[in-house]
């Protein structure tokens, strides 16, 4: 009697490893392709869809400690709920990808008219306070204090604006742009303050 | 006789631009501009395309205003 309970208990044994062998492969395979998956979006996605991104990676890394302590079973049932978060996180980032080019295209765009239109403000206006700045006294329509602004002013523009272009040449269209419609608000102001007509 | 600027040009729209009324000379509008009529050759040089003496400026001439 305890001969046959003993050789049940190694067959269970046996069957219970042959199973386990058996998971243990495509255990493996899922998560060797999330990996691969999850490693070909990781860079984009930590830069447009970070949260999403984290969380992902927790349970990625839950299922390879399931992996690691020989639970292919859970593995393989977890594995479609997470290929599944795999590719929301991949269409999260292919839209927002997508989003943040079209912004910077019209950034570019944007930056590219205004590139060609705030130089010619600030020359004039650099133009006209060098020319106030000889005069024996200042025209009728432009007081002391509104000239001292102007040249104050104008000195706010041109530093702005090389932050605007310093964050065009590093690739910041957008800052660039916000920078320089400062400039030009800015510049609308030093004109009436000169007396000058503005664009 | 010195009147408000003209409506900047098309092509620079910070350019600003006078048109000489009956009377003026480049002395007047430089002080009406700038305060200080002794500052008339700022004008006369940026016109330069269209002036050659200072003293013969004529109604109608649509002058830069640098």
């Amino acid at each position: 009697m305890r001969s046959l309970n003993a050789r049940w208990i190694f067959v269970a044994v046996a069957l219970l490893a042959v199973a386990c062998a058996n998971q243990k492969e495509p255990a493996e395979k899922a998560l060797a392709q999330l990996d691969s998956v999850v490693a070909s979006v990781r860079d984009d996605a930590a830069r447009y869809a970070a949260d999403e991104l984290q969380g992902v990676e927790a349970s990625l890394s839950g299922l390879k400690e399931k992996f690691g302590k020989g639970d292919y079973k859970a593995v393989l049932a977890e594995a479609p709920k997470l290929t599944a978060a795999v590719d929301s996180l991949k269409s999260t980032v292919a839209q927002k990808k997508s989003e943040a080019e079209a912004a910077m295209a019209a950034a570019t765009t944007e930056w590219n008219a205004l590139s060609a239109d705030v130089p010619r403000m600030v020359d004039a206006i650099q133009s006209r306070v060098d020319i106030l700045s000889k005069s024996s006294k200042l025209p009728k329509n432009v007081s002391k204090e509104a000239f001292d602004a102007a040249k104050s002013g104008l000195e706010s523009m041109k530093a702005t604006w090389s932050e605007a272009s310093a964050a065009f040449a590093a690739g910041d269209a957008t800052t660039a742009v916000a920078k320089a419609h400062s400039v030009r608000q800015q510049g609308n102001d030093v004109l009436q303050q000169l007396g000058m007509k503005t664009g | 006789m010195v009147t408000e600027p003209q409506a900047p040009a098309a092509n620079d729209p910070y350019a600003q631009y006078y048109v000489v009324k009956k009377g003026d000379s480049l002395s007047k509008i430089a002080e009406e501009f700038y305060g200080d009529k002794m500052l008339y050759p700022k004008i006369f040089e940026a016109n330069r395309d269209q002036l050659s003496d200072p003293n013969k400026i004529k109604p109608g001439q649509k002058l830069r205003i640098p």
